[in-house]
């Protein structure tokens, strides 16, 4: 007892010690992706403005020739590091070596942002160099750049904000232009490929065609398996039937929470059957209220069949047993079964081209079928069968 | 607790930005929002916000748009926060007093006054390109006094301090007609509100 004691107050702040720590690392890890988060997001807002910003250079260039332009400075939201600056000054680069049209050539000035120092009649100014064009200009240093561009980020509230400004290097060092662009007046962040800059009403036109390109009504092609359960006792079993489906499905909105859809299907296996079906069928979205454009959306469906299988096969949807005649004689008399069946499932289509989909099926005319049998039987009715399907929408 | 939560998931709570069963009071007040009418919401997101149908509706007909703050309360200090939050409004109104005030063709200078030099920079920023956009010619160039005018000025208050300064700009020919100055700054480290004053020819006059 007195040993328990003894190595539980030994052990007690060890142990509170290595929980202290665990709750530390969690803290700081939580922190990190915290940090993460909001820098991916700051980073693609930044780069929204970067490319307007281009984008209005290219509309409305500047200058009429080539000009050399020093990128003075990118500042950061106040809290943010070099790491973003960094990303951020890269992606400018991109965007005007791939737009020469704005007539922007960016020039390599590293004296033009180190600190300088300058002596003359009004004393000894330490500066940027940028900020002391005589200085530059004294030594010749900024003989072929006659222009600084300067760009503020901030973050202010739910907005980014970019202030950009170009300033001739003369000794007055007048700004010639600037400009402030706001994610609050801008479109949502829009990743745009810098090769083909677009404005936000073009980007917004894009995504509204988009959303209504999927039309109200869509073409599916299915093709599938249907695997009927065999009776236990049976002396005969079912092969698994495939599908090749054709149809059309329509939407009440552009949403696409609801669907329904019609389709006409066929099946054959050699020395087996031939068959047809006409099948219908409702779905409703289950991931969100509205189709995503990223994400996988999934369905819940429910529909009906009428389905016509000729050949052997037929047979064993019959509620009488073949007798040896029936089966030798099966090939030129083509038993034909027609049922109706009923069916849910859940199928997960990516952008409404793509999907696959899972369902069972009942038909409740196969009840008595003689090699038909049934793998859950619920009371008011039975599942006989299940399968899967791939659709591709048009 | 469980059940409350369930039935609160089922009623859309996780879509509430308020605070409550799925986020803390700390967490809602991260959130921006603005209430919209359907239509307007509609416009703006047409992809979440289905349009109103032909016949009106009997339901919800508004939407409330959330944005997160993007940088969080608490990062950094409450003063820089506010500053810098309510940045684009305030430096507006500055501007627009100042190039009331100043005569035309002026060319105009600034600078701002604030603890945090990082601030003080993008305050400084936000003012010149303000009054670019409204059509004035601005300079980039930062007046500055030599080191014994500065070392006086600092025994001064602040309001006496900004008026000899601005003396002592066009007394030491630094700035000279049509020049102006406009000064941003908060006068007491305690306070968050941007104060501004404008010289012009040697007079000091405060604009808010």
């Amino acid at each position: 007892m007195s040993r328990s004691l003894l190595a539980a107050l030994l052990l007690g702040p060890l142990l509170g010690h290595a929980a202290t720590l665990e709750t530390a690392d969690a803290n700081a890890q939580e922190a990190e992706r915290a940090r993460a988060e909001v820098a991916d997001q700051l980073q693609l807002r930044a780069y929204d403005l970067l490319d307007e910003l281009v984008y209005g250079w290219l509309q409305e260039p500047l200058f009429t020739v080539d000009t050399p332009l020093v990128l003075a400075d990118v500042t950061v939201p106040v809290g943010f590091g070099s790491g973003l600056q960094a990303l951020l000054e890269n992606h400018l680069v991109t965007l005007l070596v791939k737009n020469p049209r704005t007539h922007l050539q960016l020039s390599h000035c590293p004296q033009c942002t180190a600190m300088v120092v300058h002596s003359g009649a009004r004393g000894t100014v330490v500066s940027r160099g940028v900020d002391q064009p005589e200085a530059l200009a004294a030594t010749g240093i900024a003989s072929g750049t006659r222009h600084a561009l300067f760009l503020d980020f901030e973050a202010e509230g739910s907005a980014l904000v970019l202030r950009a400004r170009i300033t001739s290097l003369e000794p007055t060092l007048p700004i010639t232009w600037a400009k402030t662009l706001s994610t609050t007046t801008a479109a949502p962040a829009l990743l745009r490929s810098p090769e083909h800059l677009k404005s936000a009403a073009e980007a917004r036109k894009e995504y509204l065609d988009l959303l209504e390109g999927k039309g109200l009504l869509l073409v599916p092609v299915r093709i599938g398996a249907r695997t009927y359960v065999s009776k236990p006792d049976a002396n005969l079993s079912q092969v698994p039937f495939v599908w090749v489906q054709l149809g059309l499905e329509a939407s009440l909105s552009q949403a696409r929470a609801w669907t329904a859809g019609f389709t006409a299907g066929f099946t054959w296996a050699p020395q087996s059957h031939v068959g047809w079906l006409m099948q219908v069928r409702v779905a409703r979205l289950l991931t969100g209220s509205t189709v995503s454009l990223t994400h996988p959306d999934v369905y819940l469906f429910v529909g009906g069949a009428v389905v016509s299988i000729s050949g052997v096969a037929a047979l064993g949807f019959k509620n009488t047993l073949p007798t040896p005649v029936d089966l030798k004689n099966a090939t030129d008399t083509s038993p034909n079964a027609i049922f109706g069946a009923f069916h849910a499932g859940l199928e997960m289509r990516l952008k409404n081209r793509l999907g696959v989909g899972v369902y069972v099926e009942t038909a409740p005319a196969l009840d008595d079928s003689v090699a038909v049998g049934n793998f859950l039987n619920l009371g008011l009715f039975k599942l006989h069968a299940f399968g899967f399907e791939v659709s591709l929408c048009f | 607790m469980g059940v409350a939560s369930l039935a609160c998931v089922l009623a859309g709570c996780l879509h509430d930005p308020s605070a409550g069963f799925s986020q803390t009071k700390a967490a809602s007040r991260n959130y921006q929002c603005t209430r919209l009418s359907q239509a307007q919401a509609h416009e703006r997101f047409p992809g979440v916000v289905p349009e109103l149908p032909p016949r009106g509706a009997y339901g919800v007909t508004d939407a409330l748009v959330c944005d997160r703050r993007l940088i969080d309360l608490g990062e950094r200090s409450g003063r820089d926060e506010w500053v810098l939050t309510t940045l684009g409004q305030s430096v507006d109104e500055i501007t627009r007093a100042a190039s009331a005030l100043a005569p035309a063709q002026t060319r105009w200078h600034v600078d701002a006054f604030y603890p945090s030099a990082e601030v003080a920079e993008k305050i400084a920023v936000a003012a010149r390109v303000s009054l670019v956009e409204r059509g004035q010619q601005v300079s980039d160039r930062v007046p500055v006094l030599a080191a014994g005018d500065i070392a006086v000025l600092a025994r001064m208050s602040a309001d006496r301090s900004y008026q000899v300064a601005c003396g002592r700009y066009f007394a030491e020919h630094i700035l000279e007609p049509p020049d102006a100055f406009l000064g941003v700054m908060i006068v007491d480290a305690r306070e968050a509100q941007l104060h501004a004053g404008l010289c012009v020819a040697g007079e000091w006059r405060w604009l808010q």
